[in-house]
């Protein structure tokens, strides 16, 4: 073989490993640097999350690095000028940090509710919740609200785990795999990764979704349903399940509350409720005995099913007895829910029973001896394999909640939850339902808040209203519009804020949020109530802070512009206390270190909230005498300690980093995990993997790692008490707050079924649906997140416009071809965009790609970029109200119970556009480039040295014949 | 030695991870930089060496979508090689990469033109053709870890759906997932035959479902489930 | 194929020079223009190698690297593209050679044995040029042989104009190559007709057999990239169908029809003006023929790109 050159100088190379942040599913990765340049970003083989695979995102770190709209400087909004217009003035650090500082101390030392924080999809909630509790503010959330809180609320309201990013299907066991409604999800790469395992060993993949593309194209078996009807799928599964008698009665009646006795006494304020002994344990119903008796003695023999009298003359069912009378109901009947849901009734049997089947025909056992919470030894786990996922396409409608829990439903009736081929948790999950932990409501001037910020209400008592019923967040989360909103309503906060509604704010801040584009509802109106003036001429909104590293479309809306590192940059920490990057038999975090110098003025947002933090003499921060308490961010991570031995980073804990999970501060922290690839591994003994919401020996270990607050076990709600109080309230049946307006009540009898549920989507209740024909969503791109990689010169190369797709036999027979223009109206407004047609679309839906469209002149971009003048947002449609309704209150577009916001209840009419008329609209104005924004360049030849080429010998040349 | 990739399409998700891969490794690799045009303006384009193109098979309702990833196939009869005036296009004896000597290549485009698989796009602004060298720097590199000498596309698919080996050794997994994945090739007809194979998606069996029994009502149903608690319970009794 | 002009430029123009100098060199031989005086085959060949020239160096234009077309002599053995290029320049010493002889000896055994030889090399040429079209299997409208007949038979067309032209006022001379003219006209209009019709019929690979799915209807749905890459620019060429039908007509038209008209006589005694509008009238006809065999030529990258067939 002829020898090849040296291509690589590797002695000039060197390798870091660290966190990739091109998304938030936050895989560990490899970064090869020649000098300041990086060479190569691969994946980190030993990463717990991605093990050595990177997805396109990660793939193009280096573009985002060469990004042209990174901020460089902070920037303050020229005075005498209008917000929105673009004119700012470059100021240093320190004058921007007075200034914020100045305004925020005034705020904390009088009405620091007037501080709005809120934080979009960022991974560092752990810090600012402290923050904003620190700073005594209630009026902190993160994305959670408009992103996906309707499945954690489902999940740790019913089973104690959830969906989204803090479970996973068990990849390596499962057999049959359900995926409802996703498209792409934060576990990028380990969906991907599992999947191709699933598919290897011969399990059946089928996909819920209206779209087959993505993760749809490699199902086996794909159900285009329509949108917003998955719930009413997934009780048609639970009533084909019970009547074939499909369900797993030990599981049942072990780890559910399916035995417990349910008060009927309708009309009263007990109705509905758990029965209790007078030591408020909750009961069932001993067979023995024929009396109640306790539900944690588990000798009892308990009835599971039955309607039963106390001798005080108390009526009572189990819960079990009133799921199968609602369930077994014609409602639910396959035959039934076909049309609505526009899956064959045929097929909604079958695939109950394929998945009845596999749980029960197809049981598999890992035979690890384990001992469960009342002290009963099993041999082995025993694993009913069938396993599920779900996200937006189920969060994201106003019934989102309950269909959530319906989908739990079904895993539970399969014994599924937690055991070897079901869906796992990963550590810190499974919690309590729900978690012990209720929102804060009240604040004082210059002081901390006694709780945080967000919380789990377990009744209207919990709600963050004041005396007369009003809410007290400028969000309204946890009012009676959204009394489990455990995420806060992000989504609505500009709106409220603008319209003093509950009140007027003086200062918002947002991190890593684009609110003035992709992130909000009704965009073209958010950018007019950005820049609406009250009577004296100010600001409705006086003051908004934006931190983000690039030049976003809210950057453009923002009076003072604090400019953030790349990931590539800076120190920072994905910790437990926060959305966790943890496995499901193992509980992780990590951290990223700078392996690049930035070359602007810019700072870590991590350093400038411990600093200010330390300005403003935060407990947590500084001492009495108002010195720092922590020299700066990295040295706040390795002391700090939320309980002791408890802090941002569980590993390499100990003075000597001997100890995980639990210990003293180690002063060597980054180092140790710098030393580990940047992150950190606990993995749980082996008999501690599975049915851990009932496992004696991981309880005892959550709760001694701070995890949970007691180590009893995990049950799993079929019937939520906690719902049903709020039944009451709008029954005004409760003992607490009750609600004044009828709609409210209304709300609280209609959607706060005890028992998963399903209901028409807001908006189609409200709008005239054949007016109205089509659903219309979204779905991400696999290769860009959000509105951050149009910036990037490698991804937008594979989109720069997107088109709004249709179903083609449906579009044909409306005489709508393959790209024409068309007109998409809602009930709210209108937008003008291209068709493309496609075959793998439920043909009552219409969707397209998420956060395409860009506002001209923002991220760096020609004014002229396909981004702004053929890529659209959905998001004009979609307002942040529902439709009204004669003299009731304007109501959030949201999920009725946790506040979710609904962007996929959206439905549409199209029509044709006239002859000639083409390009997107609305067209909005273009952003003014930023002072000291560099030209971009007109072509691109990124390389971190000369190529070393292979020389084809000229001898070669001439005697080769052909090709050998 | 015939060296080349195996493309699964029955776990190919389309997420183009494998092209930015490549992108990002070849850009500074041997035949780097691969240079982009209006980056940031109206038209961005550039020079890959890897495509993912999104196809629909079938007609609603009965549609498949199926995620085909392409480039050089480095093809045993490569007309791109025949083709080339200069013999900066050659195929290596010794593994059967197929490649370009950017010193030699004069741009005339004639290669291109000769691949039926679109796998190769000139630099513009380097006046040479580029293409796939299957990673040959990356592969025979001895400062990498062994289990990283492979192709940076390989490397990173994030749903396994990209394999690299030998053809010529019958017991490589390439070779064996042809064999029993019934791999083939991609417009065989045109006889340049392509080293690189496909899996065609996996034909499942039909899912064996529990015998239905929806004999009773729901009245019933419950009737028989609790005599079937009081049994169990009267047994357990007697126990 | 988008078709570059340079390379349109190149093929007609070097065609024509190369139909000339093969009619020139043979004329004598083959008894096309056995009275053709020294002087005026020093002329035309002066011409002809012009045209040749010219059409060569519009082709270096073509590459993107025209530093390294020295290179292209290196694959003689297998790429036409590198045969035609080693022709090319051998051609040049000896047409030189030949002019030269035919200048200082005049009409000779020697310059008659040089012609032949530059009449074989050019015909030789014609058919490297054109096979390098020809061999490509990815493009059906090409890889067939009716590529190199129309590729020969129109150097030839446009070379017997232009001799014409220059030895317009030999009557005897004239009517005799009018009579090959129109015989060239007609073939090449027949064989260009064959060619139309021919590649009228979808054949060759499919979007099916393309991707391996042959069961079911194949379509794209998205091709991975917004805006056009150097794949889509160097194949993804489309033209109007009404646009081709009537540059077709075109192309019949002032390839054939009006030539063929303007030098059998048939309106008015053929004039200097008659051969000078032929001669045009074909060049700017096999032109518009040049085009229409890049638009038409259809790759089968397209394929995947979404096109059905080719
Ligand atoms: N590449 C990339 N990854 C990302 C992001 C990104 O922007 N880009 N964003 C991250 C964020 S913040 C989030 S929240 C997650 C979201 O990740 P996903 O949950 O995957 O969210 P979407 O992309 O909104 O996909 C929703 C899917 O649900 C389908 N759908 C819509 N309505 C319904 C319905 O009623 N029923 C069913 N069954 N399906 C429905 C849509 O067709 C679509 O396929 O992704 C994260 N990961
Ligand atoms: N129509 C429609 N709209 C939607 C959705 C939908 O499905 N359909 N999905 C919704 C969902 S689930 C979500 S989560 C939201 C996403 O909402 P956002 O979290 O607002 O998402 P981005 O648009 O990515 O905005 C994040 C901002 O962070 C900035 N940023 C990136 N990296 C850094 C950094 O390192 N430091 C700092 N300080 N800033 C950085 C970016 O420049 C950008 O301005 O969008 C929502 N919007
Ligand atoms: S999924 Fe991709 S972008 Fe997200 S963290 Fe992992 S590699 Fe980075
Ligand atoms: S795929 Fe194309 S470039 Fe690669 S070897 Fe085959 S013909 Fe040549
Ligand atoms: S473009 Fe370069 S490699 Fe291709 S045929 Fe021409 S000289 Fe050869
Ligand atoms: S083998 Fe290397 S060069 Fe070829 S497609 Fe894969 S990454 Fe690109
Ligand atoms: S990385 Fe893998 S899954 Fe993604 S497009 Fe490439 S081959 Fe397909
Ligand atoms: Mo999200």
């Amino acid at each position: 073989m002829a020898a090849l050159p040296e291509f690589e100088n590797h002695a000039q190379q060197s390798i870091k490993t660290t966190t990739c942040y091109m998304c938030a599913c936050r895989c560990g990765i490899k970064v090869t640097l020649e000098g300041n340049e990086v060479r190569f970003i691969q994946g980190n083989p030993k990463h717990p999350v991605n093990k050595g695979v990177l997805c396109a995102k990660g793939n193009a770190g280096i573009m985002k690095q060469k990004s042209p709209a990174k901020l460089t400087q902070p920037l303050l909004r020229k005075a005498g000028t209008e917000r929105g217009s673009g004119e700012f003035e470059p100021i240093s650090w320190d004058t921007a940090l007075d200034l914020l500082t100045q305004r925020l101390r005034k705020i904390r030392a009088t009405d620091p509710k007037k501080l709005a924080f809120f934080t979009g999809r960022d991974q560092m909630q752990a810090l600012t919740g402290l923050w904003a509790s620190q700073f005594g503010t209630i009026n902190w959330a993160a994305h959670g609200g408009f992103c996906s809180v309707n499945m954690a609320a489902g999940g740790l309201y019913m089973t104690g785990q959830s969906f989204w990013e803090f479970g996973d299907p068990d990849w390596d066991h499962a057999k049959y795999f359900m995926l409802w409604g996703v498209a792409e999800d934060h576990a990028s790469n380990p969906i991907k990764i599992g999947l191709e395992k699933l598919k290897r060993r011969g399990a059946k993949f089928v996909a819920i979704n209206p779209v087959r593309t993505g993760y749809q194209a490699i199902a086996d078996e794909w159900i285009g349903i329509r949108p917003g009807t998955d719930g009413l799928l997934a009780l048609a599964f639970v009533h084909v399940l019970l009547k074939n008698e499909q369900f797993d009665w030990d599981f049942l009646s072990r780890y559910t509350n399916s035995t417990q006795l349910v008060i009927d006494a309708p009309g009263t304020s007990e109705h509905g409720l758990l029965l209790r002994d007078g030591s408020g344990e909750l009961q069932v119903w001993n067979q023995a005995t024929n009396a109640p008796d306790a539900w944690v003695d588990t000798r009892v023999s308990a009835a599971l099913f039955g309607e039963f009298k106390t001798v005080e003359g108390v009526q009572v069912k189990t819960v079990m007895t009133l799921l199968v009378e609602k369930y077994l109901s014609d409602d639910y009947a396959p035959e039934n829910v076909a049309q609505r849901t526009g899956v064959d009734a045929s097929t909604i049997e079958r695939l109950a029973l394929e998945m009845a089947h596999v749980a029960f025909k197809e049981t598999i056992t890992i035979d690890t001896p384990w001992e469960d919470w009342a002290g009963r030894k099993h041999e082995k786990f025993v694993g009913r394999p069938v396993a599920m996922h779900a996200m937006r396409g189920i969060s994201a409608h106003s019934n989102g909640f309950q269909t959530c829990r319906a989908i739990h439903l079904v895993q539970i009736l399969l014994g599924a939850v937690d055991c070897p081929g079901s869906h796992l948790a990963k550590p810190p999950f499974p919690k309590h339902v729900a978690p012990p932990v209720k929102p804060a409501k009240h604040m004082a001037p210059n002081t901390p808040l006694a709780s945080p910020p967000l919380g789990f209400p377990m009744g209207p008592e919990d709600l963050v209203i004041d005396d007369n019923g009003d809410p007290l967040r400028i969000d309204k989360a946890y009012s009676w519009e959204a009394p489990i909103a455990n995420h806060g309503m992000m989504h609505m906060v500009i709106n409220n804020a603008v319209k003093g509604d509950p009140y007027s704010i003086d200062t918002l801040i947002l991190f890593m949020a684009n609110m003035s584009w992709n992130s909000s509802m009704n965009t073209a109106e958010v950018q007019q109530l950005l820049k609406k003036k009250n009577d004296d001429g100010e600001y409705c909104l006086p003051f908004i802070v934006t931190c983000d590293a690039f030049h976003s479309e809210m950057v453009n809306f923002s009076d003072l512009v604090l400019p953030d590192t790349t990931y590539l940059e800076r120190f920072d920490t994905i910790s437990l206390l926060d959305r966790p990057i943890s496995e499901p038999h193992a509980a992780c975090d990590s951290i990223r270190q700078a392996s690049i110098e930035p070359d602007r003025d810019v700072r870590p947002w991590q350093e400038v909230l411990i600093d200010v933090g330390t300005r403003l003499g935060f407990p947590a921060l500084s001492n009495e005498d108002g010195s720092a308490k922590f020299k700066d961010y990295k040295d706040f991570i390795v002391n700090w300690e939320k309980a002791p031995g408890i802090g941002f980073l569980a590993g390499f804990r100990g003075e000597n980093g001997e100890k995980s999970m639990l210990g003293e501060p180690n002063q060597n922290k980054w180092d140790a995990y710098i030393e580990n690839d940047c992150f950190f591994e606990y993995k749980l003994p082996v008999n501690q993997r599975y049915y851990r919401f009932a496992n004696k020996d991981y309880l005892a270990w959550a709760k001694s790692v701070g995890f949970n607050a007691h180590d009893g076990p995990i049950v799993m709600e079929l019937y939520s008490e906690t719902l049903q109080k709020f039944k009451l309230a709008g029954q005004g049946l409760y003992d607490g707050p009750l609600p004044k307006a009828d709609v409210d009540k209304q709300r609280l009898i209609d959607y706060f079924d005890p028992l998963p549920d399903w209901y028409v989507p807001l908006e189609e209740q409200r709008i005239d649906n054949k007016a109205f024909e089509f659903h219309a969503v979204n779905q991400r791109p696999m290769f860009m997140y959000h509105s951050w990689d149009s910036q990037n010169a490698w991804l937008r190369q594979i989109m720069t416009h997107n088109y709004l797709y249709m179903n083609r036999a449906k579009a044909l027979s409306m005489g709508i071809e393959d790209l024409a223009w068309v007109w998409v109206s809602s009930h709210h407004s209108e937008i003008r965009c291209q068709v493309k047609l496609m075959e793998g679309c439920n043909p009552d839906t219409v969707w397209t790609w998420n956060a395409i469209g860009k506002q001209s002149g923002a991220w760096g971009l020609d004014k002229n970029a396909p981004e702004s003048k053929r890529g659209f947002l959905m998001n004009h449609l979609i307002s942040e109200l529902l439709p009204s309704v004669e003299g009731e209150r304007r109501l959030t577009n949201s999920d009725p119970v946790t506040g979710q916001a609904a962007w996929y209840d959206l439905k549409v009419n199209i029509r044709l556009a006239a002859p000639g008329e083409t390009g997107v609209y609305p067209e909005f104005d273009t952003i003014k480039p930023l002072p000291s924004m560099s030209d971009t360049p007109s072509v691109l030849k990124y390389a971190t040295h000369t190529a070393v080429n292979i020389e084809r010998s000229m001898s070669d040349v001439i005697k080769r014949g052909g090709l050998r | 030695m015939k060296l080349g990739l195996v493309i699964d399409l029955d776990t190919c998700v389309g997420c183009h991870a494998c092209a930015v891969a490549c992108k990002q490794w070849n850009t500074s690799g041997t035949t780097g930089p691969l240079s982009d045009y209006q980056p940031y303006g109206e038209e961005p384009s550039g020079v890959w060496f890897n495509r993912i193109r999104h196809y629909e098979v079938g007609d609603y309702p009965t549609n498949k979508t199926i995620n085909a990833p392409m480039s050089c196939m480095h093809c045993d009869d490569a007309a791109c090689v025949t083709v080339c005036p200069t013999g900066a296009s050659y195929k290596r004896e010794e593994d059967g990469i197929v490649l370009v000597d950017q010193s030699k290549c004069m741009g005339c485009n004639l290669c291109s033109w000769a691949c039926p698989y679109g796998a190769r796009e000139l630099d513009e602004e380097a006046g040479v053709m580029k293409k796939c060298t299957l990673c040959v720097d990356r592969i025979y590199d001895e400062n990498l870890p062994e289990e990283e000498r492979k192709p940076a596309c390989v490397l990173t698919c994030p749903s396994h759906a990209r394999f690299f080996g030998d053809f010529d050794d019958p017991q490589s997994e390439v070779s064996s997932l042809v064999r029993e994945r019934g791999g083939y090739a991609m417009m065989p007809e045109l006889g340049y035959q392509p080293v690189n194979k496909y899996l065609p998606p996996r034909q499942r069996p039909k899912a064996p479902t529990v015998a239905a029994k929806q004999s009773e009502d729901s009245g019933g149903l419950i009737a028989k489930w609790l005599k079937r608690q009081k049994d169990a319970f009267n047994q357990l009794g007697e126990g | 194929m988008h078709p570059a002009l340079s390379v349109i430029f190149f093929t007609v123009t070097s065609g024509a020079g190369y139909g000339l100098l093969l009619l020139l060199g043979s004329a004598r031989l083959s008894g096309i223009a056995p009275e053709i005086s020294s002087n005026q085959t020093l002329f035309a060949g002066i011409v002809g190698l012009v045209l040749v020239t010219l059409g060569l160096l519009s082709s270096t234009l073509h590459l993107a690297n025209p530093k390294n077309a020295w290179r292209s002599f290196a694959r003689f053995k297998t790429s036409w593209l590198s045969r035609e290029a080693v022709f090319a320049i051998l051609f040049y010493p000896i047409c030189l050679v030949w002019l030269a002889v035919v200048w200082a000896v005049g009409n000779s055994t020697l310059s008659l044995v040089l012609g032949l030889f530059v009449a074989v090399m050019s015909i030789v040429i014609l058919v490297c040029t054109a096979m390098i079209y020809a061999s490509l299997k990815t493009i059906r409208q090409w890889n067939n042989p009716l590529t190199t007949v129309n590729f020969i038979l129109l150097g030839l067309l446009l070379g017997s104009l232009i001799l014409l032209l220059m030895l317009h006022q030999q009557n005897i001379v004239v009517s005799r190559l009018i009579v090959i003219s129109v015989f060239l006209i007609s073939l090449s209009a027949l064989t260009k007709i064959i060619y139309f019709v021919w590649i009228g019929q979808p054949a060759g690979p499919t979007i099916n057999t393309a991707l391996g799915f042959t069961r079911a209807t194949v379509r794209i749905l998205d091709v991975g990239h917004s805006s056009d890459t150097f794949l889509n620019k160097e194949f993804g060429y489309e033209v109007a169908r009404a646009r081709l039908i009537w540059l077709r007509c075109l192309c019949v038209l002032l390839a054939f029809v009006v030539p063929a008209f303007l030098v059998s006589g048939v309106i008015g005694e053929v004039g200097f003006i008659h051969l000078i509008a032929a001669a045009f009238s074909a060049y700017v006809g096999v032109f518009v023929e040049r085009w229409l065999f890049f638009a038409e030529a259809r790759h089968v990258v397209n394929l995947y790109h979404g096109r059905q067939q080719t």
